[in-house]
């Protein structure tokens, strides 16, 4: 199944005086994991409704495979979609649930069971959603996107209410679509939890655009840092400050040098023979990257 | 649209307000087919309707129902997916709100024929027993079929559709409710008694008034026939037209107001 882009040009949405989004521009790939990123109020929800046609633009377009979601033939079988609020009859079974939409998609009864296999939801599929736990509905929210064995997958904060076996699972099945050839829209408002899963990431704050691109690049953005764990922390000091990075003891016997990758700061301390316990890359980087893009302009809290 | 549809009908099937409305269908039923067999005049009787009028009643005793099941099945099908969000998924799977809310009546129709009939089932079971166990004559009561069944089917489907235009005017369940129901079983007659008092006018032409028209082989029945409608009703088909009107009237309405709304 091949995936076509998803476009959105200059979209726009007001709420009476709530801006919710502003000329949001952004285009997500087939064969790749988009990561639609941004904290609580950024727009996401409301973002990937207007491409649902649940929401229509205050102004702009939102389209998918150059179509307005309303005019796609078969929506459901070009388009699965993983929504936020959970949205089921609590009195119906998980497997009629799925049903209604087969039948109302065109789609093979056959797979139901399938998704459901898919999801691991086969042993409660004939219960009452109404009993299902967060994590199940969220399951059966993604059996349903499933149905229709879609091109394109629009999924808003899909790890939420999952157990870290499923959040595991879903980064490497959403990884395994994405390999396919689809297109895989997912937001979230923790880029430390999409890092390993997305390939491009669109960052979002008060309904503005912040930053577009592969997350290489912007991981290319951020100053590397190194942190060192040693019994000889001021002899580290003055060899990191001699080629010119930025060392600072964070702790007793704890120096984080700033500016250093692992390639250089290796060689350098072995060639001073620095005693090193421990050292690893630090992350912080890339996370301080995403809240100073996030983090409003204009001061507000 | 055949397929959102069936869909729309496998919902019915599928959560259990519809089938608490057919409980309250056979309830309320029964209730009317005890009442043809009630004989009102100088000290109540129990004995087998003779007139065409009570055999019309016994034939519909499901009229006593469709004033409130009938509105009550469309709002459900409406109503219901908003409280349960459940109209997230069903307008992504039908991103056309038009084409959904078509599916929504027309299911809705058809699930109050199903009602009608389940009241005519309950005739069969229950009002034939007793009407031959009390010496009347079931021959005559199959005569009062024709001139009753249609109209009384029209009834139950038109209302329905009408609940489903209500529905989508008023997405919440409980006003939807009071508006349909309330308003249309307490209050409609209320009006049109002080409209006719005061103004000399019949408003002949609301819900109610329209579906008695609709029956009106039932409502109409002969001078020893109730009169559940005091007032000049409308003939049977401009009451069904009236009807129509008034299902229309309300989803189109209902489609360009509340329908076609955000979704959040
Ligand atoms: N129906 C609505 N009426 C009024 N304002 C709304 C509505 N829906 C969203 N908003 C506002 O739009 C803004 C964006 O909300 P949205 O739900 O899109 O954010 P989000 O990025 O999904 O946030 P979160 O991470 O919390 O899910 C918020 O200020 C919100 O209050
Ligand atoms: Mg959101």
């Amino acid at each position: 199944m091949q995936g076509v882009p998803i476009e959105v040009r200059g979209l726009t949405k007001r709420f009476g005086k709530v801006s919710a989004v502003r000329g949001l521009e952004f285009t997500a790939q087939p064969g790749r994991v988009t990561g639609f990123l941004g904290p609580n109020g950024a727009g996401k929800t409301t973002t990937l409704r207007m491409l649902l046609n649940l929401v229509s633009p205050t102004s702009g377009t939102a389209t998918i495979g150059g179509s307005n979601y309303r005019d796609l033939a078969f929506p459901s079988r070009n388009v699965g979609a993983v929504l936020e609020a959970t949205s089921f009859h609590p009195s119906r079974r998980a497997r009629s649930h799925l049903s209604m939409i087969a039948i109302a998609a065109g789609i093979d009864r056959d797979r139901v069971q399938e998704v459901l296999d898919l999801v691991g939801l086969s042993a409660d599929a004939k219960r009452k959603v109404g009993g299902y736990s967060l994590g199940m509905r969220q399951r059966l929210e993604l059996a349903g996107a499933m149905l229709g064995d879609p091109g394109v997958l629009i999924l808003d904060e899909p790890a939420n209410g999952l157990d870290p076996q499923g959040i595991a699972w879903l980064r490497a099945f959403l990884r395994h679509l994405a390999s396919e050839g689809r297109t895989v829209l997912v937001s979230s408002h923790l880029l430390a939890e999409m890092a390993q899963t997305v390939d491009d990431v669109v960052i979002v704050s008060e309904g503005e655009l912040r930053a577009e691109g592969p997350l290489s690049s912007l991981a290319a953005q951020v100053r590397p840092s190194m942190r060192v764990r040693t019994p000889e922390p001021a002899r580290l000091v003055s060899v990191a400050k001699d080629a010119r990075l930025v060392p600072t003891e964070v702790a007793p016997g704890i120096v984080v040098v700033d500016g250093a990758v692992p390639e250089q700061l290796g060689p350098l301390l072995a060639s001073n023979q620095i005693v090193v316990y421990e050292m690893v890359s630090e992350h912080r980087g890339l996370e301080e990257l995403f809240l100073e893009l996030t983090t409003s302009l204009g001061g507000r809290s | 649209m055949i397929r959102v549809l069936r869909s729309e009908l496998f919902k019915f099937r599928t959560t259990p307000g519809p089938w608490v409305v057919l409980a309250v269908t056979l309830v309320l039923s029964a209730l009317g087919i005890v009442a043809a067999f009630v004989n009102p005049g100088f000290g109540v009787s129990f004995g087998a309707p003779h007139s065409i009028g009570r055999l019309r009643e016994l034939v519909g005793a499901g009229y006593g129902a469709v004033g409130i099941v009938g509105p009550l099945i469309g709002i459900l099908c409406v109503t219901g997916e908003y409280r349960h969000k459940v109209i997230t998924t069903s307008l992504l799977v039908t991103p056309r709100r038009g084409v959904l809310l078509f599916a929504k009546a027309l299911a809705s129709g058809i699930w109050g024929i199903v009602l009608c009939v389940a009241s005519f089932v309950l005739v069969a079971v229950m009002g034939v027993p007793l009407l031959v166990s009390e010496g009347g004559s079931v021959d005559a009561l199959v005569r009062q079929i024709p001139p009753v069944a249609p109209g009384l089917i029209g009834a139950f489907a038109l209302l329905a559709v009408f609940g489903v235009g209500v529905g989508a005017l008023v997405k919440n369940q409980i006003a939807a409710v009071v508006l349909a129901i309330g308003l249309s079983l307490v209050l409609e007659p209320v009006l049109v008694e002080l409209v006719y008092h005061f103004f000399h006018i019949e408003l002949n032409w609301l819900p109610n008034q329209d579906a008695a028209a609709l029956a009106g082989g039932l409502t109409r029945g002969g001078q020893n026939g109730p009169s559940v409608v005091p007032n000049e009703l409308l003939s049977w088909w401009a009451g069904g037209l009236a009807l129509v009107a008034w299902g229309v009237g309300t989803a189109l309405l209902g489609y360009f107001t509340t329908f076609r709304r955000d979704v959040t």
